[in-house]
């Protein structure tokens, strides 16, 4: 009977360490950038160095990036965290021609009429910062931690529908990787397949 | 025939979220009545009314349902389907969308007692977008197909079948759509078939199922953060075009699947992961082959089955963080030295430290140091090799040794000799003698001796780490070499940590008792244990080569102890130097002639043992045919995967299998048992193994039928898991 409790204890050893596994930290150095947003000011990434910054690939003609903003939901993301110091750059990597490429005025305006809040709505027609980070969805998002690690990138949320009625029941990755990150806690989600309307770039 | 109207999806999204402020006016879906268009592609449907999605003016999608029946017979099932007519240039997605998109989504409203089967989607085209976007979907056409089994009596004598359908619809830009649709159909007590030429186009362009082992065979590797998938097929080969279409499960995030490099018969495809888990070892997916990427003659191959499989062991293992798997691993090596085939060399070595006890402490510790240094060269050397040959392309199990019964054969005389000496039957401490001849070292305390003996105690501790280990050395085999490095180090560590301690703080060996003449006797207890290791190998080698070889290889062993007393009762110091020549030469003779003998001759003509494990009770043996056979009648199947050696299974096998609770739920539950025996190594089970990513046994697999995908069980079987799986599938069969 001994022998097969010791038995018992060796062989589940064995057992956990079979089944121990790590998950693979997200955790590389976000790539630098520099865009001009709507309003012609130039922002880079490492100007935000020591903050947390969230990107947000945007197109406002995708349903999928309108399932977010006629249901408010991005809006209030937005003003939530950029009211707790979090900068929020959105990024509009449409080119010229295509799908929801922007002028400046075309994007002040909506921006106004969306009531939309970013810290600035970047206007990446080259697609050079898309590119960099291989952004291929709208809305694809990505939470980069104060020393410019990327600590989050994917999903907006749970639920891969147009549908806006799916929001409340959907977890919000990008509000969970950001609340984890400010409670000081490891992020537990730290990369899903993102969902979306492709991004439109160049030819 | 009655027209229907398009339900316009974003008006009511619009509706009931107030977005109309939001969306630009053009975005407004009108009711709009069908199109001439339509008109003309609803002469193909019996009775299915046609919807349309209408998007500034354009109609996109003409969406229906579709029977391959003109009427409904109670009980037999017929296919019905969804069909989706796309615009020139635009596109829905397949149900694996790729970089962006979102799949056809179809939702069946049927009465109750009515069943479903899967639903079957054609093979895709791969389309390329700027920026490297990769999608999979359907241009022009798609119809996605399902079963559909009526209950044995059906009343009405009309019958309405309802589906909810969603698709995203992108040519530059995305516009979703979705469509309530309804099927009428008579019911009556004979059909003929309708739709019978769009059926059988697109049943034409379903992927197949996955050919012979004589047509391909497949091989999967990971190295990190990769997968690749090696296909050996001259089918595939002559075709120039080929590439895998992957269906990552949910969770796994994958990048563009590589053709990676075509020769011979061998294609190979690099699957990037960009998150995973680590024990994420295959993927269920598409091998496409044609003269050309899009051409009409492209044929898709399934992949089986069983190498989806491999993967859904995760849902059973709990995820672990590296550190609380190498305390794992550090700790699994201290438990090594009470092994009963360790404890013996051990105990010399404490023995040694005893006796030295009031020595010089230097040169403790340095024998300490050398003794563990050998003991992590062992194992630093052994992960080494691994990393080698694993980057090599090797695909090796560490067990797969005890599958070789001369591997078994040397390691059964080792642990003999070792006992005899234990036993005081030859006085030399085998160890120390066998390095220092080794070496040529004449000092009998030098450092390379007790080097050696770490070397030594690990080689020794084979015959129990092999079977102890291989399980958690396989899984270490599927990491980084750097973890499979830090795995062997954390082994050695916890090997080594008792000696290391005694000699980094000698002042601690005043707890261990004062040499005497009871240290005698626990040597000669020890080479007990020794004889229970051979008695579990020569119960090895009975398996593997049947009673006749256990016989041979007693009297070989028989001759050996006999050299073995010769070297201690007549080599002694005081011996003079003929009588020295005459009994090594007579021990020469008794060795080689004995081993030409029973090994060379009687043992190597012993045959392989069929069936070397007994088949208690209701196991019945494993072969893949049997296995087709029991699936074929819907049967429930589950397989043992085991072999002689391995102590897990026979662990597993005593406190679960073959318990009375568990015997009575598989009896229960009607599932019929296959034992597969790997104690020889049999090809065709290795080849399972390494479908279901495993490098060895045991392996614990549950086929539902042949419709399902296996269920893994983890290597450490408890009652509860295979009682409670036991359950779910006995329920899911009775909601059927």
């Amino acid at each position: 009977m001994k022998t097969k409790s010791i038995l018992a204890i060796l062989t589940s050893l064995v057992a956990t360490a079979v089944f121990a596994a790590d998950s693979p930290p997200v955790g590389s150095a976000a790539p630098d950038f520099s865009a001009t947003d709507s309003k012609g000011k130039t922002h880079s990434l490492s100007q935000y160095k020591g903050k947390y910054v969230v990107l947000e690939w945007f197109n406002p003609e995708c349903p999928f990036v309108k399932k977010h903003y006629g249901s408010s939901n991005m809006q209030k993301l937005q003003q939530e965290y950029t009211s707790k110091g979090i900068v929020w750059l959105s990024v509009d990597s449409s080119a010229p021609g295509t799908e929801g490429n922007l002028t400046p005025d075309q994007a002040e305006k909506i921006t106004g009429e969306w009531k939309a809040k970013p810290t600035a709505l970047l206007l990446d027609q080259d697609g050079k910062v898309g590119q960099a980070y291989g952004a291929k969805n709208t809305p694809h998002m990505v939470v980069i931690n104060p020393e410019g690690k990327i600590v989050y990138e994917g999903a907006i949320d749970s639920k891969a529908t147009p549908n806006p009625g799916d929001i409340p029941s959907s977890t919000n990755y990008v509000k969970v990787a950001l609340d984890e990150s400010l409670a000081g806690k490891p992020v537990s989600t730290a990369q899903t397949k993102p969902y979306g309307c492709s991004v439109k770039y160049k030819k | 025939m009655k027209e229907q109207v398009a339900r316009p999806f974003w008006a009511e999204i619009a509706r009931c979220c107030d977005l109309w402020p939001v969306l630009p006016s053009s975005m407004r879906f009108g009711r709009r009545y069908l199109s001439a268009w339509t008109l003309s592609l609803s002469v193909l449907a019996l009775t299915a009314p046609i919807q349309a999605q209408v998007y500034e003016g354009r109609q996109l999608v003409a969406a229906s349902l579709v029977a391959d029946t003109n009427a409904i017979v109670p009980g037999k099932a017929f296919t019905a389907g969804l069909l989706l007519r796309m615009v020139p240039g635009w596109h829905t997605y397949w149900k694996f969308s790729g970089d962006a998109g979102i799949p056809i989504e179809l939702k069946w409203q049927l009465p109750p007692g009515w069943k479903t089967g899967e639903l079957k989607w054609p093979v895709p085209m791969k389309f390329n977008d700027p920026g490297d976007i990769q999608t999979y979907g359907y241009r022009d056409e798609v119809l996605l197909m399902q079963e559909i089994t009526p209950p044995p009596s059906v009343k009405d004598s009309k019958v309405k079948l309802s589906a909810e359908a969603n698709w995203l619809v992108c040519e530059k830009i995305c516009v979703p759509g979705s469509a309530s649709l309804n099927l009428e159909l008579p019911s009556s007590t004979s059909s003929v078939p309708a739709n019978a030429q769009l059926f059988a186009r697109f049943q034409r362009s379903l992927p197949q199922s996955w050919p012979g082992a004589d047509t391909a065979t497949l091989h999967w590797t990971r190295a990190d953060k990769d997968l690749r998938l090696t296909i050996t097929s001259a089918s595939l080969a002559k075709h120039p075009f080929a590439d895998f279409y992957p269906l990552p499960p949910t969770g796994v995030v994958v990048g563009h699947p590589k053709l990676e490099s075509r020769s011979g018969n061998e294609t190979t495809f690099g699957i990037p992961l960009e998150s995973a888990p680590q024990n994420q070892l295959s993927m269920q997916g598409l091998v496409v082959f044609g003269q050309r990427p899009d051409g009409d003659d492209r044929i898709a191959w399934q992949l089986p089955e069983a190498v989806a499989a491999a993967s859904s062991n995760t849902n059973l293992a709990p995820e672990r963080g590296l550190f609380t798997f190498l305390l794992f691993g550090f700790i699994g090596g201290l438990i090594l030295n009470l092994m009963p085939c360790v404890l013996p060399v051990i105990s010399l070595k404490i023995f040694g430290f005893i006796q030295h006890a009031g020595q010089d402490r230097h040169k403790i510790l340095r024998s300490g140091l050398a003794f563990t240094a050998g003991i992590f060269a062992w194992f630093i050397g052994l992960a080494l090799l691994l990393i080698v040959l694993k980057n090599a392309g090797h695909q090796i199990t560490w067990a797969f040794q005890f599958t070789n019964p001369y591997f078994v054969l040397f390691m059964s005389v080792v642990v003999l000799i070792f006992a005899l000496n234990l036993f005081g039957v030859f006085e030399i401490s085998l160890p120390q003698n066998a390095t220092r001849g080794l070496l040529g070292i004449t000092a009998s305390e030098g450092d390379a001796g007790s080097f050696f003996q770490g070397v030594f105690a690990t080689i020794l501790a084979t015959p129990c780490t092999a079977p102890y280990l291989g399980t958690a050395l396989g899984f270490a085999f599927s990491q980084s070499a750097l973890i499979i490095l830090s795995m062997f180090v954390a082994i050695a560590a916890g090997m080594s940590a008792p000696y290391l301690l005694l000699c980094v703080q000698p002042a601690w060996m005043r707890f261990l008792p004062k040499p005497g003449p009871w240290m005698e006797h626990i040597k000669q207890f020890m080479g007990f244990l020794l004889l229970a290791t051979l008695l579990f190998l020569l119960y090895v080698l009975g398996a593997q080569r049947g009673l006749e070889a256990v016989t041979w290889t007693g009297c070989f062993l028989l001759v050996v102890s006999i050299v073995c007393w010769m070297q201690g009762a007549f080599i002694t110091p005081s011996a003079s130097t003929k009588a020295r020549i005459v009994t090594v030469v007579l021990m020469s003779i008794l060795s080689l002639a004995s081993a030409w003998y029973f090994i060379g001759d009687k043992f190597r003509s012993s045959k392989t043992a069929v069936g070397g494990l007994s088949l208690e009770g209701d196991w019945q043996a494993f072969t893949p045919e049997r296995l087709q056979a029991e699936l074929a009648q819907s049967h429930n199947v589950f397989v043992d995967f085991t072999a002689a050696w391995c102590i897990t299974c026979k662990f597993n096998e005593a406190s679960v299998l073959e318990t009375a609770v568990v015997r009575e739920a598989f009896q229960r539950h009607g599932v019929v048992k296959l034992r597969a025996d790997w104690t020889n190594g049999d090809p065709v089970i290795t080849k399972l193994l390494q479908q279901f990513g495993r490098p060895g046994v045991p392996l614990y697999v549950l086929y539902r039928g042949k419709a399902e995908e296996p269920v893994v069980f983890p290597e450490l079987l408890t009652k509860s898991i295979i009682l409670d799986k036991l359950e779910t599938i006995s329920r899911s069969v009775a909601s059927q």
